[in-house]
Order: C-alpha cells, then sequence, then structure tokens
C-alpha cells in the first residue's frame, strides 16, 4: 500500500493550515490593495470626470460671458456713433454759427469801414473845395482889392452896432489901448491914420490914443483882422471860408447817412 | 532506491513520526508564508508598485481570471482555496529541481490528501451556494436511478484527481532516477527542465479539475431553476 494514511491525515490537516495561512497573509492583503486601487482610480476617474464637466461648465458660461461682451460692445459702439453723431452735428451748427457770427461782425466791421471812409472822402471833397476856393481868391487878391477891403473894414468899424461898439469900448479899456491888426499886405499909412482916427472916435475918455501895432499875417487870404483885449473885427475871405467848409461838412455829414443805407443793400446783394 | 517519500522518516517520537513529506510540505508552507508576509506587510494601493507586489497580483489576478472563466461566477469565494492548491503544487513541483529536495506531491499521500480536500469541498461548495436540499436532489438527476451512477462518478473523479498528480510527479522523478543510470550526463538535466513544465501544468490541471468540479456542484442548482422556468 503506498498510501500511507497517517500522512493523508497530516497532509489534509497541513493544506487546511495553508490555505488559512496564505488567505491571511496573500489572498486577503493583496485583494484589498487591488481593491483600494481599484476603487481609488475610479475615485480619480469619477473627480476626473466631474472636473471635465465643471471645466465644461465653466466654459459654456465663459461663452456666454463672451456672447454677451460681444453685445455689450456692439451696444457700446453704437451708442459711441451716435454720440459722435450728435457731437459733429453741434460741433457743425457752432462752427456754423460762429461762422455766421464772424460774418456777420466782419461785414459790420466792413460796413463801418466803407462808412468812414465814405465820410472821410466827403470831407475831402469838401476841403479840396474850399482850398481851390481859396487858391482862386489868393490869385485874385492884389493892393486894388486890398484898398477895397479896408474900405468895407472901415466902412464895418465905422457902423459897428451899439452893443459891440461898447464891447470893443470895453475890451480896449481893459487892454490900455493896445490893438492888434494882422493883415495880409503891406497897410499904407494913410489907411493906419485913418484906422486911428476911427478908433480914437470910439475910445472915450481922456487917454484916446490906441497903441496900434501892425502884423502880416499870409494866412488871412486877402482880409483884415482887428484884435482889441480879446475882441476880434475882422474882415476877410478865410473868414467866409471857413464858414463854407463849416456849412458844407455839416450838410455832409447830414446826407452821410442816408446815402449808406443805399449802399448796404447794394453790397448786402452783391455778396449774395 | 526509494520511491515513496513517506517511507523516509526523518524523526519519530512516540507515535509522531516526521517523515519526508511532512517534513517538506512544512518547509514550503513556511516558504510561502514567509514569502507572502514579507511581500504584504508593505502593500501601497497607490505610486509604483513593488516588483514582488506586481509578481502577485499579476499571481492571483491570473487565478481569478481562470476561476471567473470555468464557473463564470464571481472567484471570492473560491481563490483561497483553489489559489493554495494550485500555488502549493507549483511551487512544491518547481522546488523539485532543488537537490536534496523531495517533492511532496510525488506522494500518493498527499495528491490524496488533496484529492480528499477537494472531494470534501465540492459538496461543502455546493451546500454553501444553493443549500443543502437542492444539492442532495442533483443526485438525483436526471432520475432517481442516476444516483448510484453519481455518487460512483463523485468517488472515481477524486480518485483519478489523486493518481494523474501522483503519476506525473512520481514519474518525473522516477524517469529521472532511471535515465541517470543509463546518461549521467546532460541529459537528466533536460528532462528536470520537462519536469518543471510538467510540474506547473499539472499544478494548472489539479486546480483547474477541482475547479470545474466544484463550479459544476454549484452550477447544478441554476441549471435545474432554468429547467424548471422552462
Amino acid at each position: 500500500m503506498i498510501i500511507n494514511w497517517y500522512t493523508v491525515i497530516f497532509q489534509i490537516i497541513n493544506f487546511i493550515v495553508l490555505v488559512f495561512l496564505l488567505r491571511r497573509f496573500l489572498y486577503g492583503p493583496i485583494i484589498q490593495a487591488m481593491d483600494d486601487r481599484e476603487q481609488k482610480i475610479m475615485q480619480r476617474e469619477e473627480d476626473a470626470a466631474a472636473k471635465k464637466r465643471e471645466a465644461e461648465e465653466e466654459s459654456r458660461t465663459y461663452v456666454e460671458k463672451k456672447e454677451e461682451l460681444e453685445e455689450k460692445e456692439e451696444e457700446i459702439k453704437e451708442e459711441v456713433r451716435k454720440a459722435a453723431d450728435k457731437e459733429k452735428q453741434k460741433m457743425l451748427e457752432e462752427a456754423r454759427r460762429e461762422v455766421g457770427e464772424t460774418r456777420q461782425r466782419w461785414e459790420e466791421a466792413f460796413e463801418r469801414e466803407k462808412e468812414s471812409f465814405i465820410t472821410e472822402l466827403r470831407r475831402r471833397i469838401g476841403l479840396q473845395a474850399c482850398s481851390v476856393a481859396r487858391s482862386c481868391l489868393e490869385d485874385l487878391a492884389d493892393s486894388r482889392l486890398e484898398e477895397l477891403t479896408w474900405e468895407v473894414f472901415m466902412d464895418k468899424i465905422s457902423k459897428l452896432p451899439a452893443e459891440e461898439r461898447s464891447s470893443l469900448q470895453e475890451a480896449l479899456a481893459s487892454d490900455n489901448n493896445r490893438v492888434l491888426l494882422k493883415t495880409t499886405f503891406d497897410s499904407p499909412a494913410e489907411k493906419i491914420k485913418e484906422l486911428k482916427k476911427a478908433l480914437r472916435e470910439i475910445i472915450s475918455g481922456a487917454n484916446n490914443e490906441p497903441d496900434l501895432s501892425v502884423k502880416t499875417d499870409q494866412t488871412l487870404v486877402c482880409g483884415l483882422e482887428l484884435d482889441a483885449g480879446g475882441y476880434r473885427v475882422a474882415w476877410n475871405i478865410d473868414s467866409y471860408l471857413e464858414g463854407v467848409q463849416e456849412h458844407i461838412l455839416k450838410e455832409l455829414e447830414e446826407e452821410a447817412p442816408t446815402a449808406h443805407k443805399g449802399e448796404v443793400a447794394e453790397g448786402g446783394q452783391t455778396e449774395s | 532506491m526509494t520511491i515513496n517519500p513517506d517511507e523516509i522518516v526523518l524523526f519519530q517520537w512516540s507515535w509522531l513520526v516526521i517523515n519526508s513529506t511532512i517534513f517538506f510540505t512544512w518547509l514550503v508552507m513556511f516558504l510561502l508564508t514567509l514569502g507572502s508576509w514579507l511581500v504584504t506587510r508593505k502593500l501601497t494601493s497607490q505610486g509604483q508598485l513593488s516588483r514582488w507586489q506586481n509578481l502577485l497580483e499579476v499571481l492571483i489576478n491570473a487565478i481569478n481570471g481562470q476561476i471567473r472563466e470555468v464557473s463564470r461566477q464571481e472567484p471570492g469565494p473560491y481563490l483561497p482555496f483553489i489559489g493554495t492548491l494550485f500555488i502549493y503544487i507549483a511551487v512544491s513541483n518547481i522546488l523539485g529541481i532543488v537537490p536534496g529536495f523531495t517533492p511532496p506531491t510525488g506522494s500518493l499521500s498527499t495528491t490524496a490528501a488533496l484529492a480528499i480536500s477537494v472531494f470534501i469541498a465540492v459538496p461543502v461548495f455546493g451546500i454553501a451556494r444553493q443549500g443543502i436540499i437542492n444539492y442532495l436532489l442533483q443526485y438525483i438527476q436526471p432520475t432517481f436511478f442516476m444516483l448510484p451512477f453519481n455518487i460512483i462518478g463523485e468517488l472515481s473523479r477524486t480518485l483519478a484527481l489523486a493518481v494523474r498528480l501522483y503519476g506525473n510527479i512520481m514519474s518525473g522523478t522516477i524517469i529521472v532516477a532511471i535515465l541517470l543510470t543509463i546518461t549521467p550526463l546532460i541529459f537528466p538535466v533536460v528532462m528536470q527542465a520537462l519536469g518543471l513544465l510538467t510540474g506547473l501544468i499539472q499544478a494548472y490541471i489539479f486546480a483547474i479539475l477541482a475547479m470545474v468540479y466544484i463550479a459544476s456542484a454549484s452550477q447544478a442548482h441554476e441549471e435545474i431553476q432554468k429547467k424548471g422556468e422552462k
């Protein structure tokens, strides 16, 4: 018999013991470790899946946000465009208004310039006219005219109205009978005597001798002028011409505004 | 020349006899337990695995895969039994190449003991899975008259299992012994290498057959149920 039952029983027990030993030291820990690893891998996969979902969610959110931002950008651009248009319109209007104002100012200045030019022109024309008249009279003035002038002057003194006569008297009295005679040409001695005589008649009182000094003045334009203590008796063409000049200028001044209106209207038409 | 390692008595005290088979079985048990303990005391479930842990995981995964394929059930409850059968037989056979080591599987007593273990395990697993009544009912399938044949089948396959393993391991040892007398050089080495292969194949066959028997016992119930449903 090659089967030793004693050994068989021993071996059965040995085998059972070995099963338990290996179960304790081999299968248990190894299976446990493998399960743990599997669990961890599963866990990691789940985590990864969750993270992927999260990432996808986030990415979707970002895409949405991006779209939103793009929309907003469009809106803002539109607004900016509108605002810019408005600003442009406003600036254009402002510019137009300023240009208008400037133009108006310029037109006004132009008008003023024109007016003053015309006024000046008129004044000069007047002065020129007077100067022409004066030249004519100067050319005509000679000793005969001087004689005639003396006659007229003496006549004027002798026929002085009562008021003026007394005024002259007062003036002479206040200046010690000092009298200044301005003439254009040298005066003849008899004419001077005649004048002194006439003055003596005017001056009343003890000392009626006039203190007469004579001065030649070319600016007088054929005439005589008696100056006694601020009082003046004169006859000369210059004074007439002055009066004429004054008169002409006054007339021109008065005429100017009415003439302007027509001219301004004409200017406006040519400009437009 | 001693063929039966049971007869080599190493220690005897009163009725307690420690023969070569028992001694080398203990040695294998010790080596396996020590190796397992050394590897599994520092297991990691993440990061880089140690080389030995990787080896054991591959081994156990392979055993699990085989059990799953044969039984079409979860390998959990069967792993310690089937796995131990395979590892014990394989390690014993491989260590046979070491001079002075007598593989315990070369003793008919050992193979008989393993076959008896399978013989007991089959009904235990069957009953555990489908209950005692359902388990016993399959002995009278398909008819009551099949009962003696079923019992004979059960016994004969246990005997076949024992003798197959014994024959294969023992033959390997005997062939080497015979060849040593004829051609003492080189040729025995080839035979020993072949012996390694046949040793592993035997371990695989023994474990798979044990699983097939256990699976047939625990699947019968499901088959009966399926028939009933039809």
